[in-house]
């Protein structure tokens, strides 16, 4: 058909005035984008009860939430309430919790549910989430935290997942005595003793709350499916495996604001200036992975990212050795810095099952402490952390109670004192290393575990302990360490939580391997002191025990330790709130942008 | 020919099931399931995933339960790794990235290597073919790695900041042809380089070998011109070698490279491949080992059908 130009004219305007009304009508909202790096090469799955790391954790921990959360601004860590309304009446001497739900909290919108629309979350979703971790056919990575915790949970696990080896169903309708529904918002955990770490698991994201409906119609497919009630959603194609995940602002979720409780230091850092906004502050958020970091810093340094944590290569680039400052040419771009310290311990273990370094006799228990005294962890330091790593005695990592001062504790068997590591060894048995068998060393490959290795054989050497070193990849390590075949192995542990218990387990008797206790240390003293340690709030008291329990261990020494590390933040002069911490990972939500200054 | 091919894919068949059998063993040497589980192991959760995932039948029947998928092109199970995808799925979004680095890098590093390889062969010994030399020795000398860091440094970061547009990407990768130069361009130029230096070498060898030849001689003699000479007498008569070059190639095409996938965020086959192997994800590198011998096997077969067709001397027999 051919218009007539009157007709066409009269088309034209009609499109002018419409694309003008459109113009007018909706003025032009900047969207405010971020773009945050992860460095892996996928999360594994955004299934709470299938994830574990902290690549699983960070962007779980946007989509899905949990009952209580970390204060954002406040340190060392305290929590607060997130899905429930005030923290949890504790009665019976700590042994029951009284929980209330906020009201108004939706699931995010999803075919799943009758029309789209996400529905408010009840007490059943809580306990429905919950009971997932102990269906072992969801392959939970997660039990131990729930393990022993709550009356009858352990023994309903048992008893379901039995009925399913025997071709049954995994019955999610069957009450736990432990766990009681009052209504819709309310509901009782009673605990077969007082557990100090409780409110700490209910804010990791493994206890994050889903609804059922999502994980029936997504079956398998629900961990590349995350619907949750977090500030932002993410649809299935969003997330481009191998490469990034995209999430957007949740258009449904209540209304959560900024805090207004800080640390003084914070005003520096104009934390304060958001205090009462309404969350999340940004639309999009876009998060690329990166498995090499050369990528990582370039996109960083081109602006493509709004922060980065700065790779142990390109920290000298970066900050001024001695002083640990930001070079001007950083500081000239407005790029400001942060540290911040990891719950880190990373240590040397025996495998006190082993023959040649294990057990409690003392010729070993002197040879363990000989090679301990050996080590030189400066070195170690200065080699190849920049120095930046925090060197202390026992297991508890610096922040947490139990930490020695300075990181010294009165006892401790740290090195280097070769004086003493000789007289030690002739004590053993072998003066000199005279008489002492070559001893098997395991360490996994991977960045610079090879040179680590010659520098720990060097340490050795200058004792007279001739070391056997084996590196292997990380799964045969384990395997390794796991059927108690390493005498000694590399590892490093990271807190899953701010207290010292999570630590302190490491040495339990009953978590030997391969539970988390892989130097297989057993004394019954130590568990006792454990036991009555986890039923503690926190007190002079139990920081005394906790220290006596360290103590007890470092004497022993079924270690060699300890080291922290600090990771150091990036931040571009556009990101604005952001406040670095490895602890939890819901902070996505609190960050803003301010696109002007891109 | 069809005949010829038959009886090829016959007698590969023994070849292709010991493959698969040699595989799926080599795998369960070390026990998967522990591996794959790591620290999270222990004898209720080996039990739980060995139930899961039909580790906990017999050996034969594992084996058979993977040749009757792999005959019937079944790659639903589902990754160990990504719970809830599928093998298949996760292959085929891998497939055209890697491609669309190899592909081009193989065209490219071919013409200008044969071309390269020509000239240095008709100079040989002169300057020209010195200096050629001298590059290709080079260019093989320096790891692929330094090309990598150095290429994505300079080629995208510093040359983005200097025209303050982004030419090429830093890292990442988006379909489409419109934005292969942005993501692609820089990665198959890298690749480019490195694997001319190798490939000059090789076709100056056959080319220098073919002028020896009295065909060439007898060309120079009736007046051939030098381009027809070469683009022409000696070009053809090389096909042999050429052929076998790239043919050996083929099956690489899909594996992709590790390297510039892993540097460059492209979520091609070499990186798949090595995250399955880093996590352990038997099903993946299965299928992944499955396809690559089929492959190996099915390129084997049209190298020998290409010789017949280039060569009339080579008959299919």
């Amino acid at each position: 058909m051919i218009f007539g130009y009157q007709t066409r004219s009269g088309l034209t305007f009609t499109l002018t005035l419409l694309l003008c009304g459109g113009f007018f009508m909706h003025p032009a909202v900047a969207e405010k984008s971020l773009r945050i790096p992860l460095r892996s090469d996928d999360p594994k799955s955004m299934d709470p009860v299938r994830g574990s790391t902290v690549y699983d954790n960070r962007p779980a921990s946007m989509v899905y939430e949990t009952l209580v959360q970390y204060k954002y601004l406040v340190r060392p860590a305290e929590l607060e309430p997130l899905m429930i309304q005030s923290m949890p009446k504790v009665t019976d001497n700590g042994k029951t919790y009284h929980f209330k739900l906020k009201p108004g909290i939706l699931f995010h919108d999803d075919p799943c549910f009758p029309g789209g629309k996400g529905r408010e979350v009840n007490s059943s979703d809580v306990i429905y989430s919950w009971k997932r971790m102990a269906d072992k056919s969801n392959l939970p990575k997660s039990w131990w935290l729930f393990e022993d915790t709550i009356e009858g949970f352990d023994e309903y696990r048992v008893e379901q997942n039995k009925a399913v080896d025997a071709g049954g169903k995994f019955d999610y309708e069957k009450p736990v005595p432990g766990l009681k529904i009052l209504n819709d918002r309310e509901f009782v955990v009673r605990l077969k003793k007082p557990v100090y770490r409780f409110m700490w698991v209910l804010a990791m994201f493994q206890t994050s709350i889903v609804p059922r409906e999502g994980v029936d119609h997504y079956g398998a497919k629900f961990g590349r499916h995350p619907l949750g009630t977090g500030p932002f959603v993410m649809k299935e194609e969003d997330w481009r495996s191998g490469q990034s995940m995209t999430f957007y602002k949740n258009p449904n979720y209540r209304e959560e604001l900024f805090p207004t409780e800080h640390m003084p230091e914070d005003k520096k850092w104009g934390f304060d200036k958001a205090a009462g906004a309404r969350l999340p502050m940004v639309d999009k958020v876009e998060m690329p992975f990166y498995v090499q970091d050369q990528p990582m810093w370039l996109q960083f340094m081109a602006g493509n990212l709004d922060y980065t944590q700065v790779p142990a290569e390109n920290w000298p680039k970066a900050f001024f050795k001695r002083s640990q400052r930001l070079r001007r040419e950083f500081k000239s771009k407005g790029i400001t810095a942060q540290a911040i310290p990891l719950l880190d311990f990373i240590f040397y273990g025996f495998n006190m099952s082993d023959p040649l370094v294990g057990g409690t006799s003392d010729k070993n228990k002197y040879l363990r402490q000989a090679i301990n005294l050996g080590i030189d962890w400066e070195e170690r330091n200065d080699a190849f952390y920049n120095g930046l790593n925090i060197i202390y005695d026992g297991m508890v990592p610096p922040g947490l109670d139990g930490y020695p001062k300075d990181g010294k504790a009165t006892v401790n068997y740290r090195g280097p004192n070769l004086e003493k590591a000789r007289a030690l060894l002739a004590k053993a048995g072998y003066p000199g290393g005279k008489g002492l068998p070559r001893i098997d060393y395991y360490t996994s490959t991977g960045r610079n575990n090879q040179e680590q290795t010659e520098m720990f054989v060097q340490h050795m050497a200058k004792i007279g302990i001739d070391i056997n070193p084996h590196l292997v990849d990380f799964s045969t390590l384990i395997e390794y360490v796991t059927n108690r075949k390493a005498p000694i192995f590399a590892f490093a542990w990271g807190s899953d939580y701010p207290d010292a218990e999570n630590n302190l387990a490491l040495f339990y008797s009953p978590n030997q391997s391969p539970g988390s206790n892989h130097f297989n240390y057993v004394n019954s003293d130590y568990d006792t002191m454990y036991e009555k340690m986890t039923t503690m709030s926190p007190s002079p008291e139990r920081t005394a025990l906790i220290e006596k329990m360290r103590d007890r261990v470092v004497e022993d020494s079924p270690y060699i330790g300890s080291m922290a590390r600090s990771r150091y933040y990036l931040i571009h002069p556009w990101l604005k709130n952001f406040k670095p911490t490895e602890i939890f990972y819901n902070w996505v939500k609190y960050m803003d942008i301010a696109e002007s200054k891109r | 020919m069809w005949a010829y091919i038959f009886r090829k894919l016959i007698y590969n068949i023994p070849i292709y099931l010991g493959i698969i059998l040699l595989m799926m063993a080599a795998l369960r040497v070390n026990d998967p399931i522990w591996a794959y589980l790591g620290k999270y192991a222990n004898q209720e959760r080996y039990d739980a995933f060995a139930h899961q995932t039909g580790l906990d039948q017999p050996f034969v029947v594992q084996y058979a339960s993977f040749l009757k998928d792999v005959f019937q092109l079944n790659f639903s199970t589902e990754s160990w790794d990504k719970p809830g995808v599928e093998v298949g799925a996760i292959l085929k979004r891998a497939i055209v990235p890697s491609l669309a680095l190899t592909v081009p890098a193989l065209v490219i590093t071919s013409v200008i290597s044969i071309c390269i390889g020509l000239l240095a062969s008709f100079y040989r010994g002169s300057k020209i073919d010195q200096g050629l030399v001298i590059l290709a020795v080079l260019g093989m000398s320096i790891s692929f790695l330094v090309y990598i860091i150095i290429g994505q440094y300079f080629g995208a970061y510093w040359l983005n900041q200097k025209m303050e547009t982004e030419l090429f990407a830093i890292a990442g990768y988006e379909p489409g042809l419109l934005n292969w130069p942005r993501y692609c361009l820089l990665p198959v130029l890298i690749s480019v380089i490195v694997a001319m230096g190798y490939d000059t070498r090789f076709y100056r060898a056959v080319m220098v070998e073919e002028c020896t030849r009295d065909y060439i001689t007898t060309a120079q003699a009736k007046g051939a011109s030098r381009k027809k000479i070469m683009f022409v007498h000696m070009l053809k008569n090389a096909m042999i070698p050429i052929i076998t070059r790239i043919m050996i190639t083929l099956p690489f095409l899909i594996t992709g490279s590790i390297l510039l996938e892993w540097y460059f965020n492209i979520p091609g086959m070499g990186r798949t491949l090595l995250t399955a192997i880093n996590a352990k994800d038997c099903p993946i590198i299965q299928v992944f080992t499955a396809m690559f011998a089929a492959l190996l096997i099915c390129t084997n077969i049209l190298t020998d059908i290409l010789y017949a067709v280039v060569d009339p001397r080579v008959r299919l027999s």
